[in-house]
């Protein structure tokens, strides 16, 4: 089997010739390859270069066009802060309290801020890997998009003080996210993760995410299918127990789960979903090979004859790692 | 004060708390207002009901069912309680100790050190602000301004604030102020280790930031 094909055959239930490791390299595969993280965040042919780079050195099951979390509201107008070796940070959000909602444009992912560059990396991807390798595009879940639309406090004080204004800034971010997760899977994509940290049950209530996020998520990954995307995959970091239920209706196929949620929460919550996690990012750069190993032994132990278990980190692997650390994950399911 | 006042108070006593529960501005505000002006001193406000109020917050804010946003509406409705109460005097007679915050150089989001600096406050602690983005030499200014300086609380949203985080200490000792506490949390800092931060303890939530500076002088 290829490793799309693995997948595929996970996210199904079926039965794959390994278990499907996923190490969640961004910034790290800038920094594996020496590339400044401040130039692989603006520069497509870089993304792809140092993820095609990353690829061949661990040998795991995907690559990833991806930047970072501000990708979305920097094309509304947010203004980042750029730096050379850091992830990039929001100086001033795109919407004020002198911003008419009413006028806001949803971004044209040709042509808007760092848009073409995120397009042009699920290009060269695809056009490198094929169907060999799963090229996993990325847009933010729409209360995240708000929230760095307008900043987290501001956002949230409105949910509650002026929830009118609020569903319409969130409709909006629900545009966004769509409009930029359909043009990647039509730039070659064969799914799009969608990272939603501010719905989060460590941010918002889960009656919060039931009533205003789910149908929303639902929304977005319904066109995601229709526009061809092999699988619907959503990243909530964090604490996430309470909202797990929501993820069939969400249409959920793959459930990221971060190291809060234990496999036996994942064998009663979600019987009959993909899931894929849960090792500690901050392992990557504080723990030993060993420590890895034996952290990938015990979820492989726990949730690889339940099938449909991708294993991964839970979140992010930090761009400083260490390589080594990668490795023993990748090479626990060999 | 008749029979009446009183047990009229103690009724917009028990609302007030509700109100800072439930996260609801307006009423939290009318009703310290309406304290106030019965005439309860602000003290009587604070410990008998922002504090109380917090406290329930605290005992319902285990890592599985903390939430940012409940914690934000009660933080901002004891803020604002805390504004009219305090609006004109002095602060400090009402303090019970001193604690600098900051959020460290290269990390720009300051909302879990807002959400402590509410807590702290409510509970009458004297919070001295560093903001975000901060240096260590600020830090230390700070620090060193304090006579009875508690500890220092730094957050962290971003995990690339480690390496100076772990410097903080160090620089303390060097800078003849090493008997000072470090409190760190925040949500890059939540899957390390105070050892491994070289902090003296690490927090969950805003509250077991609180409940460590209670055990500091308690």
């Amino acid at each position: 089997m290829n490793s799309l094909e693995r997948v595929a055959a996970t996210v199904n239930f079926k039965t794959p010739d390994r278990t499907p490791v996923i190490a969640q390299v961004f910034g790290h595969a800038a920094v594996l390859a020496g590339v400044p993280l401040g130039e692989y965040l603006c520069d497509g042919k870089k993304i792809a270069e140092c993820q095609i780079n990353a690829l061949e050195h661990y040998g795991n099951d995907a690559v990833f066009a991806l930047m970072d979390v501000n990708v979305e509201t920097e094309a509304v107008g947010s203004r980042l802060k750029y730096s050379e070796n850091e992830y990039f940070s929001i100086d001033s959000y795109a919407v004020s309290d002198k911003i008419d909602i009413d006028k806001l444009e949803v971004p044209n992912p040709e042509k808007a801020g760092r848009m073409p560059e995120l397009l042009k990396a699920a290009r060269l991807l695809r056009r490198e890997v094929g169907d060999d390798v799963v090229v996993v595009g990325n847009a933010i879940g729409p209360l995240t998009i708000t929230t760095q639309l307008l900043g987290m406090e501001k956002a949230l004080y409105l949910a509650m003080d002026y929830p009118d204004v609020f569903v319409k800034l969130l409709d909006f971010s629900t545009e966004v996210c769509m409009t930029l997760g359909n043009a990647l899977i039509q730039s070659g994509a064969h799914l799009v993760i969608v990272f939603d940290p501010s719905a989060s049950s460590s941010v918002v209530p889960p009656g919060f995410f039931r009533e205003l996020e789910l149908p929303r998520l639902k929304k977005v990954f319904a066109s995601f299918k229709q526009a061809g995307s092999t699988a619907s995959w959503l990243h909530v970091a964090g604490q996430i127990k309470k909202i797990l239920p929501y993820y069939p209706e969400i249409g959920v196929d793959i459930a990221n789960i971060d190291y809060y949620v234990s496999p036996e929460d994942v064998k009663k919550i979600l019987p009959n979903m993909c899931v894929n996690g849960n090792i500690k990012s901050l392992s990557f750069t504080d723990a030993t090979p060993e420590g890895i190993a034996s952290e990938s032994a015990n979820l492989l132990g726990n949730l690889e004859d339940r099938g449909g278990f991708i294993l991964s980190s839970g979140c992010e692997i930090m761009p400083n790692a260490h390589v080594e650390n990668i490795e023993a994950m990748v090479a626990a399911v060999r | 004060m008749t029979m009446e006042n009183i047990h009229e108070n103690e009724l917009v006593m028990k609302r007030l708390f509700e109100n800072i529960v439930e996260g609801d501005l307006g009423m939290s505000v009318a009703s310290a207002e309406k304290l106030y002006s019965n005439g309860v001193n602000a003290e009587t406000i604070v410990t008998q009901c922002v504090e109380p109020a917090m406290k329930s917050l605290n005992d319902k804010c285990t890592v599985d069912n903390f939430n940012l946003l409940e914690i934000m509406l009660s933080g901002r409705a004891v803020m604002s309680v805390m504004k009219i109460l305090f609006l004109s005097k002095k602060f400090p007679d009402t303090t019970i100790g001193t604690v600098v915050l900051a959020t460290m150089e290269g990390d720009a989001h300051d909302l879990g050190k807002n959400i402590l600096k509410m807590v702290l406050t409510a509970s009458r602690y004297k919070v001295v602000d560093c903001g975000k983005n901060c240096s260590v030499e600020k830090l230390i200014d700070a620090a060193s301004a304090e006579e009875d300086l508690l500890v220092i609380g730094i957050s962290g949203l971003i995990t690339s604030t480690i390496p100076l985080l772990q410097k903080v200490k160090e620089i303390l000792v060097k800078n003849n102020l090493g008997h000072i506490k470090i409190m760190a949390g925040g949500a890059a800092l939540k899957q390390a280790t105070a050892e491994s931060l070289k902090v003296d303890y690490l927090g969950e939530t805003a509250f077991d930031g609180l409940d460590y500076i209670r055990s500091l002088h308690n």
